[in-house]
């Protein structure tokens, strides 16, 4: 009962992110314990599906690789590359937290374009990138939407709670035995 | 399943936060020099484990260019391009649109449905005709012949995206867009002013459908995901009860 409630978490979870822009899914995977079933939350990293937007700024990144971005002093991976441009250029997400390039911030100047590897170009000359893997491409006025879906995390809710059901018919089945034996042996006396 | 049933709560809320948005773009499809919004969500980690649902950044306004179309006005301009027209109040307002359609008043100022001028452009009294070229000259035609009597500046700002909508396709400077720096339209590199055009809005009417319908799934979807974790509580409940 436990495994399927740690499945409904999960299931939820994601469920309740499959409007968030590059959001990554977590799947359960179930391993026998001695104690029973346990599961592990691992998070799956297949692409999610890219949706154009148009926008300069909207960035997906096809292939491996995470944007960085400052939060305060502390950097996070994100794959959400929707970013609007600072009057000083920098790029920031809608929670404010800054791109960030080879050497701290990522300064965008007016008029430079960001290109498939991610390099910042003015005027044909590459002023800062995006570190990203080789195999990796930028996709500019894309964003990548969440690696999953209503349905399949639906589907999983479901089979969450239908699991969980049986669980407690096996636990009533096993209590009703109990109580009958536990009957049985005070009648015997 | 406490955790779950929030969860799926912030999912409910984000589904219907994203509605909102799209169905004002939907609402607005129409009105020329519209800009769309674009709701943004994050996730809320769990440490180590499965997440705890999501959160609402907030908006952002989607500032790329809507489609030209010849319009029936007689002082329709649109922009083909960065930039905004400057618009004043004449009590010292000002505030900035992409929405080009303007109608002659008395005073020969070219005003929008909500009264704002369009800064710097004055007609003559005696002016038959006006028009504007590509390079933002407003020339009138009067009994006396065609004469360029102003030209047209456009604003553009640093931080564009940064500016605040204040309604009507209206927006405002902020200390966070940067300064209106005015310029003159250009017919070689941008941006380019189209007399006898309008902006429609940016809003695909098609892609905010799609999108009214995701977000629709996903209300269900998390409604149903606050049921199972309903229902399992209770199951559970009962189990403890024996």
């Amino acid at each position: 009962m436990v495994a399927a409630r740690t499945r409904l978490e999960i299931a939820t979870a994601n469920l309740a992110n499959v409007s968030t822009d590059g959001f990554r899914k977590h799947v359960a995977r179930g391993r026998l314990t001695a104690s029973g079933v346990e599961v592990d939350p691992l998070v799956a990293t297949a692409q999610g599906a890219l949706r154009r937007t148009g926008r300069d700024f909207d960035f997906a990144i096809a292939g491996d690789g995470w944007f960085r971005v400052r939060d305060g002093s502390s950097i996070r991976p994100t794959r959400d590359g929707a970013f609007v441009r600072d009057r000083d250029g920098r790029l920031r997400d809608d929670a404010g937290r800054a791109l960030q390039g080879r050497h701290g911030d990522l300064i965008v100047p007016a008029g430079a374009s960001v290109d498939e590897r991610g390099a910042v170009v003015v005027a044909g000359r590459v002023v800062d990138s995006i570190a990203l893997p080789s195999a990796s491409a930028l996709r500019t006025g894309f964003l990548e939407t969440a690696n999953t879906d209503a349905v399949t995390e639906m589907v999983d809710v479901m089979a969450a709670q239908r699991s969980f059901e049986s669980a407690e018919k096996v636990v009533a089945t096993i209590d009703a035995a109990s109580r009958k034996a536990a009957g049985d042996v005070a009648a015997l006396k | 399943m406490n955790r779950a049933l929030y969860a799926a709560a912030t999912g409910m809320a984000a589904a219907q936060t994203n509605l909102d948005v799209i169905s004002d773009n939907l609402a607005n499809a129409d009105v020329a020099g519209f800009k769309g919004a674009t709701a943004t969500f994050a996730e809320i980690g769990g440490a180590g484990g499965p997440g705890l649902g999501t959160v609402s950044l907030g908006e952002h306004i989607v500032f790329t260019q809507g489609k030209l179309m010849k319009s029936g006005g007689p002082f329709d301009v649109a922009i083909d391009g960065p930039g905004f027209f400057s618009l004043d109040d004449g009590r010292g307002g000002r505030a900035y649109s992409r929405d080009g359609s303007f109608s002659r008043c008395a005073d020969g100022t070219l005003r929008n449905a909500q009264g704002w001028r369009l800064s710097g452009v004055r007609l003559s009294a005696d002016a038959l005709s006006a028009s504007v070229s590509g390079d933002g000259s407003v020339s009138v035609t009067s009994p006396g012949g065609t004469r360029v009597v102003a030209h047209l500046r456009l604003a553009e700002f640093p931080a564009p995206e940064r500016l605040r909508a204040i309604g009507n396709t209206l927006f405002a400077q902020t200390p966070q867009s940067g300064p209106a720096r005015l310029v003159a339209p250009n017919e070689e590199n941008g941006p380019r002013v189209r007399f006898g055009q309008l902006e429609q809005s940016n809003v695909s009417i098609v892609e905010a459908m799609m999108q009214i319908l995701t977000a629709q799934r996903a209300y269900e979807a998390n409604a149903k995901g606050v049921q199972a974790a309903d229902e399992m509580l209770r199951i559970a409940d009962n189990l403890s009860r024996g």
